[in-house]
């Protein structure tokens, strides 16, 4: 099937065009920005990114993991030290609290790995449809469509102020 | 169709003044590089002699046995407080004026976490037997001791090298995949391996957007805590000038004011010799300034209040210290210390001097300078002036510990000099972001 790849200059116009393209049945989209826009994040899922269960996880099993180990490790050879019982809680929360902080950090990492999908494709090679005027300043909205809906779609790009429309064989 | 308004589609004007930084490699550059290179080399044949010759010649002498490479420990852990701040924190109050100078200042985090790593090593004596520090059991079966703050020291420090260098990194990635688009070679190889794949796309940025927004958040509570602990090393002692109460918030204010004196004095000449004066401009070092000025005023307070306190306690011991802080035999210090981090940074109250790049360059080394003295002041004279005048002692720093303390600087600037070639010294994407924007606005939003 063809890709159609609609160039434009800023995220508004690819965010509105992305959306009526959903809404007209066309579900195999992909947009390429130069940087993060926030009008584009729900252009095509309008779910919260799953990054947050990572972090949120990693974090929790920070804190236990800080309290678990210190408090194991006291008792594992009971020593008294300073008069203070063998779990200290107050000067462990500070070991609970770096490990929050470490492991929530490394497993947002990893988030945005897997829900980024990446490490992508093999390596060096990029998407049929990405070009590198998308590190520049340039937007690309792709649709896969049927060929008999190429006139739609280019219609569609251009209505929304598409500066060009090139077609990519996939 | 219209024709495209650039002449190459593939090339847009952020990068290719950022770039340019990447370019060629001149003289002056070679000339910096080989002198951080050699007070490398320095540092570590005095180290590997030190190995050899035991701490005997460092100036360690009873009772004082933290030295300068503890104090150049506290002094580089404060430098890297600037980057986390300046990407978290006012990423979370959405200060847009962060975009040009986080990538800079993230790196110097990064650089300088490792600078400090090494001290903590280096003053140990024997390096190799860093490990005992991690939570193992030793022959006996018995565990480290968590409730010494040496021990939180060694979670808070790496915590904070991993973090720094996670968000450092997730930060890069979008920049390194327009270097992979736009270089050949062995460099091509390199950046496309480093880049993962990325190509932009919604789900990519969606993704990345989530996790900086999410080690932001993390990352605000951490920086505050870093110094924290660091200052814990010495509050939680009943050291006659260390056992306050004030110095975790002291500490962190101490790092935020260093290290964006040391942003200043670093991203002024790299701004200066590359020519980036439309990304780094006024605004920016009117912000930057006022930043300097209100952490100057809080470090002053404490300052203030570390010897109203000492007078108000009554206590005989804390007495003694602060006056033989100030009139002691190291006045110079201490004097120093007033002096650049307080009174000179007081210029900036004139928005004429907050722009003024020579002054703000002379000013933020001087607070380098005088930061490094708060340091010494706080550790040495506090340990050399402990309750008994007759174990009272005096340290002069020996020409090992002042040559392994220059090597730091070089080694610090090597990896910076390294990475403004290797890596883009201004955030790219995020800059092009605020100009996209700019664009969309200026034509009404083009729909």
């Amino acid at each position: 099937m063809p890709s159609l790849v609609g160039i434009y200059e800023t995220p508004g116009p690819v965010a509105d065009c992305a959306k009526k393209l959903r809404g007209r049945g066309f579900t195999d989209l992909e947009i390429y920005a130069p940087a993060a826009f926030p009008e584009l994040d729900d252009a095509l899922d309008e779910k919260p990114s799953r990054v947050r269960i990572y972090t949120l996880i990693g974090g929790l099993l920070g804190v236990v993991t800080g309290y678990a180990m210190t408090i194991w490790m006291s008792y594992d050879w009971p020593v008294v030290i300073g008069g203070k019982p063998f779990a200290s809680i107050p000067t462990y929360t500070i070991i609970g609290f770096e490990l929050t902080i470490l492991f929530g950090g490394l497993a947002t990492l990893l988030g945005l790995l897997v829900v980024g999908k990446l490490p992508y494709g093999s390596f060096g090679k990029a998407d049929a449809a990405y070009d590198a005027r998308f590190s520049a300043e340039d937007f690309g909205l792709v649709v896969t469509c049927r060929d008999r809906d190429v006139g739609e779609v280019d219609a569609m790009l251009r209505a929304h102020g598409s500066k060009e429309v090139n077609v990519v064989e996939g | 169709m219209t024709p495209a308004p650039q002449s190459d589609p593939r090339e847009s004007e952020a990068n290719r003044d950022i770039m340019r930084v990447m370019d060629g490699i001149g003289p002056g550059y070679l000339l910096l590089l080989g002198l951080c290179v050699a007070s490398v080399t320095a540092a570590g044949a005095t180290w590997i002699y030190q190995v050899y010759e035991g701490l005997g010649i460092a100036g360690y002498t009873h009772p004082i046995f933290w030295g300068v490479y503890i104090v150049t420990f506290v002094f580089w852990v404060g430098i890297a407080h600037a980057g986390t701040l300046i990407s978290a924190i006012l990423f979370l109050f959405r200060a847009k004026w962060r975009n040009s100078i986080n990538r800079g200042a993230e790196a110097m985090t990064v650089f300088a976490v490792l600078t400090a790593a090494q001290f903590l090593g280096i003053h140990v004596g024997r390096m190799w037997k860093a490990y005992f520090i991690l939570p193992y059991p030793n022959q006996r079966g018995l565990w480290v001791n968590f409730r010494s703050p040496l021990e939180w020291d060694t979670f808070a420090i790496s915590t904070y090298a991993t973090i720094s260098i996670v968000f450092f990194f997730i930060g890069l990635i979008p920049d390194i995949a327009i270097l992979r688009d736009r270089s050949k070679g062995f460099k091509k190889l390199l950046y496309t391996a480093l880049a993962l794949g990325w190509q932009g796309t919604a789900n990519q940025w969606k993704s990345h957007s989530r996790s900086v927004l999410h080690l932001s958040g993390l990352a605000t509570p951490l920086v505050l805590s870093v110094h924290s602990v660091v200052s814990w090393d010495f509050a939680m002692s009943i050291v006659p000038g260390w056992h306050a109460t004030i110095f975790a918030p002291y500490f962190v204010a101490g790092a935020i004011f260093s290290g964006f004196a040391m942003v200043l004095t670093v991203m002024i000449p790299v701004r200066r010799i590359y020519g980036l004066e439309k990304y780094i401009n006024d605004y920016h070092f009117e912000n930057m300034t006022r930043f300097l000025l209100l952490t100057s005023w809080i470090v002053g307070y404490s300052y203030g209040i570390e010897y109203f306190i000492s007078w108000y306690s009554g206590v005989e011991s804390e007495q003694t210290a602060f006056w033989l802080r100030a009139f002691g035999p190291y006045w110079f210090s201490t004097w120093t210390m007033i002096s650049c981090n307080v009174i000179f940074s007081q210029i900036f109250w004139f928005k004429r001097f907050r722009t003024h790049i020579p002054t703000i360059f002379v000013v933020s080394t001087l607070v380098n300078i005088g930061m490094w003295f708060e340091r010494y002041v706080i550790i040495i004279t506090s340990l050399g002036r402990e309750y008994d005048p007759a174990v009272w002692g005096l340290y002069t720093p020996t020409w090992a510990e002042l040559t392994i303390f220059a090597g730091s600087f070089g080694f610090f600037g090597m990896l910076f000099l390294l990475f403004m070639k290797l890596f883009p010294v201004i955030a790219i994407s995020e800059v092009k972001e605020l100009e996209i924007h700019a664009k969309a606005h200026g034509t009404g939003g083009a729909h």
